[in-house]
């Protein structure tokens, strides 16, 4: 096979192809041409991960995908329709999530190269600290629509994805999503919230009731309903307590819930009077009565690119909670629903939604097309940028093989500065989180002094765990006295001391 | 259309992220092409492959070919009981299975031999690509489709190397999708129904939330008029005055009664946007040149729609524009009610309305003297409209143009082939002198493993004749002719995969009209991972 590359590729990368384990992370547009490439390149050795199955909008690009394939894993499906191609290829699929403890350091270090073909930073981040701790060459890579890009990773030569900082998926403040929203998107993300506080996974961050906290309301203002508040442990009426369950009481009955979220709510808002100021107060809406006329012109004459009059939106938005609940009753006791901008009915139920709240706060509409491109976060894909690309990260891979990147050493810095690390690191996580384990010897350099120190870490085993004292987490071993400062003029000792400091 | 169902997949859903680039207009375009693949090799499939899987209307493949074993070898669509079979049907039966929306068909036949036995065959396609094709029969085709007006995508991977040419005679681009544009808001020339609305406005007795929510176009409108009244009628013109101007917008923020400025953001949007809304309207010098163009002047009754539109939109120009396009008709989103803002984007929409109107009576006029029916639908005047101000036009030089030496761009060649910095229109040379190699000696250089050293001195002799035929000195090192030797002429897949995205994507900007397309030459140096473009 790949019998036209003999004599091409120099015979030392030629070698390489043929006796190489790559690791694909994702089967996704990049990966399926990624692929389709490795094996017609010659590369006989490879394995592939995918923790998704298949969906209708990815057939415009994942070639190796038809339409009976659509529900199937990925990366099974891909490995099927790859080696229809090349059957002395050895592939070997992984229906699972590279995030599983599986597919640590051990599991890494089979590799030669591993290459990236992901669509999210949490992946991407976490396959580079893999690649990094492993010591094993990434090649990472992205598009979006026209847009691409492919980079090589090695530690110790190249800067790493973390490298620089991604900027982060915009969030907004709980409560302009739930007080004071000004554009589509927090109307957007609010009905994205609803969703899953009605059939999904409750989220106290994800509450879409008013929010009695809003730092605007301090002081005086607002007093009264918080007072209204107390008194009743009410909103609007209705007694507070879990929205989903509330909602399975009534039986997601269409008028009551929309009467709750665009009537009580709204007019509970109204009386947080400091709110409204200085904003254009909302105007609530009542089921029985709804405007039937379309804000703006209208655009199109596809459903999905034609604005919704509000009544449309009720109709439709009591239609969807019915089948939603239809959806959800099925998967039994404590079933759930994850909201997927692909399903049809969860989007409809968030166009609508999102667009009766933004009538009532005076935000202009969007169309479904447009929100489900807000909603999903939908980046625009093409087979041709793909093509592109996935062409790019074999031929990065030639260069890789052939050892033209040498490894030097790195420095890894974890900072103490207020701020620096911020959004780098979540204070949650715990050191194994980094692959720091026992035996792990971590340099640390106070950059406002001149001080350093090596700290080895000692996992401590069972037996000794007694010895610790209440509430504290870890324990210094070895002499105390050793960390102090030494003077400047000395050389750095470097023997079986924990510490160094000059 | 892009919304109607087959086989019980929703196309809309199928194309969604692709949609999204090219809208449903620019799919429908994509699903009425029709496709030509000379020659089924690695390149040629993966660029029917990307033509395929978004949805273009149909392909037909020419390969008179048998397949053999390297075909197997770099080739995704040719498997191993293909061997000894025809090629193109090979091809076009797998390519097939990709997309159930596309039709395939094949053609068992040499393109030297359909071109003298049935050439209006290549007549009918709405694009024709071309790939690893010798010169001779390359020449032939593309001074046929010259001549028709079929565009022509040359392609061909080769080693290392990746080349892609453009041939299309006039290509005028309507949707160009620029990446930055200016919004066209008429600030400096406001129009009637603007003005009229921002009258109607008094920012001084309106109460707190009003003020905070008047769009801050309508703000910054207020204030350039209170500047002008200051200053002979003209806006602020430099920088100094820009910064004066936001100073007396700043000055108008609303203070609480302690004297601080209430946080009002529509002011401080206007005050941001005081420097792209004061740049003066006017019609964009790539415009104005195609309104002066040969075709835009001298209408005929074949004229192209574009020239049509484009003679329309000149006269509004000329008249009721009173030198300004077509008002575009959007305005960005922007702190504001609901209430005021469509009103006053109600009052952008209704002008532009008024401006297609003109515009449309001003075409209904020429097609009349031009002697033809009303051909242009109102959805492409609207469109023209839009764009107005981002037409572009591509005009590429004929294949007999660029291998005449005494039209051949000597010039650059030899700029760029003496360049220190190793330019990889090397390789265009080296690839002519393949051709040559090729027609006299009936095979590739290093085509079979034995003569790859045999083969390097014949190539030199071959690239330095091309060379001297353009005049140019034999500067090219041997190192390269080594390089092209050791190819063999054989394709590798991941290049054939790079071009093949590439040259596709050129494919879809032809067809659909959208996009600026290359002009005219593509290189693709895969060892040093480096491109350019070139025009030849």
């Amino acid at each position: 096979m790949a019998a036209s590359m003999s004599g091409v590729l120099e015979l030392k990368c030629e070698e390489k192809v043929n006796s190489s384990k790559i690791l694909v992370v994702g089967a996704g547009g990049i990966g399926c041409e990624l692929l389709k490439n490795l094996v017609l390149t010659g590369f006989k050795d490879i394995e592939v991960i995918d923790l998704d199955t298949i969906d209708v909008s990815n057939l415009n690009r994942q070639f190796l995908f038809r339409k009976e394939h659509v529900g199937m894993s990925k990366a099974k499906v891909a490995k099927e329709s790859a080696l229809q191609f090349n059957p002395d290829a050895n592939i070997i699929s992984y229906h699972d999530s590279i995030f599983s403890s599986e597919y640590g350091m051990d599991f890494f270090k089979k590799f030669a190269v591993v290459m990236n073909a992901l669509d999210n930073t949490a992946a991407r981040n976490h396959v580079n600290r893999m690649c990094l701790a492993a010591d094993i060459p990434l090649i990472e890579s992205g598009s979006a629509g026209y847009l691409g890009q492919v980079t090589v990773i090695k530690k110790g030569l190249t800067e790493c994805y973390e490298c620089q900082l991604k900027p982060p998926q915009k969030s907004y403040p709980g409560c302009t999503i739930r007080n004071t929203p000004s554009e589509p998107i927090h109307c957007i993300v609010w009905a994205k919230h609803l969703f899953n506080q009605l059939y999904g996974q409750e989220d106290p961050d994800q509450d879409v009731s008013p929010d009695t906290e809003d730092p605007e309301l301090a002081g005086e203002a607002g007093k009264s309903a918080l007072e209204q508040e107390s008194k009743e442990n009410s909103v609007g009426g209705i007694e507070r307590k879990s929205t989903k369950s509330w909602a399975m009481q009534i039986g997601y009955d269409p008028h009551k819930i929309f009467n709750k979220l665009f009537r009580d709510d709204i007019k509970y808002l109204l009386s947080m009077d400091k709110l409204w100021e200085k904003r254009r107060p909302p105007i609530s809406l009542d089921w029985e009565n709804l405007p039937d006329t379309v804000e703006g012109s209208s655009v199109g004459v596809i459903h999905d690119q034609r604005l919704w009059s509000i009544k449309e939106c009720a109709t439709i938005f009591g239609k969807c909670l019915g089948d939603l609940k239809g959806q959800l009753s099925q998967q039994g006791d404590g079933g759930m629903l994850v909201w997927d901008k692909d399903d049809d009915i969860a989007m409809d139920f968030v166009t609508s939604a999102a667009n009766i709240r933004a009538h009532i706060f005076g935000i202009p509409s969007k169309t479904r097309f447009d929100i489900k491109s807000m909603a999903g976060n939908i980046i625009p894909a093409i087979a041709t940028t793909n093509a592109i690309i996935a062409g790019l990260i074999v031929m990065e891979s030639f260069k890789v093989l052939k050892g033209q990147i040498e490894t030097v050493k790195v420095y890894h810095i974890i900072s103490s500065e207020e701020g620096e690390t911020e959004g780098q690191l979540q204070c949650r996580q715990i050191l194994s989180d980094f692959n720091i384990a026992n035996g792990t010897r971590l340099k640390c350099d106070d950059f406002l002094q001149n001080y350093n120190l090596i700290i080895t870490i000692a996992t401590q085993v069972t037996f000794i765990v007694d010895k610790l004292e209440e509430d504290k987490e870890f324990d210094v071993i070895g002499d105390l006295a050793d960390l102090q400062p030494v003077e400047e003029s000395e050389k750095p000792s470097n023997d079986e001391a924990e510490q160094i400091g000059w | 259309m892009a919304n109607s169902q087959k086989g019980g997949i929703d196309k809309s859903v199928k194309y969604d992220r692709q949609l999204r680039l090219w809208g449903d207009h620019g799919q429908a375009a994509l699903e009425l092409a029709r496709v030509c693949l000379i020659n089924a090799t690695a390149i040629g499939t993966e660029i029917l492959k990307n033509l395929i899987l978004p949805g273009t209307g149909s392909y037909t493949i020419v390969d008179g070919h048998k397949v053999q074993g390297e075909d197997i070898g770099n080739n995704f669509f040719l498997t191993k009981d293909a061997l000894g079979k025809s090629r193109a049907k090979v091809a076009a039966e797998l390519l097939a299975e990709l997309n159930e929306d596309v039709s395939g068909d094949f053609m068992e036949e040499c393109p030297e031999t359909l071109l003298q036995t049935n050439p209006s065959f290549f007549n009918t396609f709405t694009i024709v690509i071309a790939t690893n094709m010798c010169e001779r029969t390359l020449l032939q085709l593309a001074s046929y489709l010259w001549e028709k007006g079929v565009p022509l995508l040359v392609c061909r991977s080769y080693g290392f190397i990746g080349y892609m040419r453009l041939v299309v005679g006039e290509h005028p681009v309507v949707e160009s999708h620029p990446d930055s544009a200016h919004e066209d808001l008429r600030l400096d020339r406001p129009f009637t129904g603007l003005v009229e609305l921002c009258d109607r406005i008094n920012l001084d007795n309106m109460n707190k939330k009003e003020h905070s929510h008047i769009p801050w176009l309508i703000v910054l409108y207020k204030y350039i008029e209170e500047w002008k009244r200051t200053h002979n009628g003209e806006a602020p013109k430099n920088y100094r005055e820009k910064n004066q101007l936001k100073d007396l917008i700043r000055e108008g923020i609303r203070k609480t009664k302690e004297g601080v400025p209430e946080e009002e953001e529509n002011f401080m949007e206007a005050i941001k946007s005081v420097n792209t809304a004061l740049v003066p309207t006017q019609v964009p010098s790539t415009v104005r040149k195609l309104f002066e163009d040969e075709e835009c002047l001298n209408l005929h009754q074949e004229s192209k729609p574009f020239w049509i539109l484009l003679k329309a939109v000149k006269m509004f120009v000329e008249n009721e524009g009173q030198g300004l396009l077509p008002l575009r008709g959007t305005i960005p989103d922007m702190t504001a009610d609901s209430k005021r803002y469509i009103e006053l984007q109600q009052s952008y929409i209704e002008q532009a309305a008024d401006d297609i109107a003109v515009v449309t009576e001003k075409l209904q006029d020429i097609l009349q003297s031009i002697g033809r029916g009303c051909s242009i639908s109102e959805q492409e005047i609207k469109t023209f409209c839009k764009n107005a101000g981002f037409l572009r036009l591509i005009r590429c030089r004929s294949l007999a143009e660029e291998f005449e030496p005494r039209t051949a761009k000597i010039q650059e060649i030899a700029a760029h082939i003496e360049d220190e910095e190793h330019s990889d229109v090397i390789f265009y040379i080296l690839l002519r002198a393949v051709d040559r190699f090729y027609e006299e000696y009936n095979h590739y250089p290093g085509w079979y493993d034995d003569q790859v050293e045999a083969d390097v001195p014949k190539l030199k002799t071959c690239m330095n004749k091309l060379l001297h035929d353009m005049g140019l000195p034999p500067t090219i090192k041997d190192d390269y002719v080594h390089e092209i030797c050791r190819y063999g002429a054989s394709e590798i897949h991941t290049v054939a995969s790079y071009i093949g995205g590439a040259a596709a994507q050129e494919a879809i900007k032809i067809i659909s009209g959208q996009f600026v397309p290359i002009n005219n030459t593509f290189i693709y140096n895969a060892m040093k991972q480096t491109s350019i473009t070139v025009e030849l």
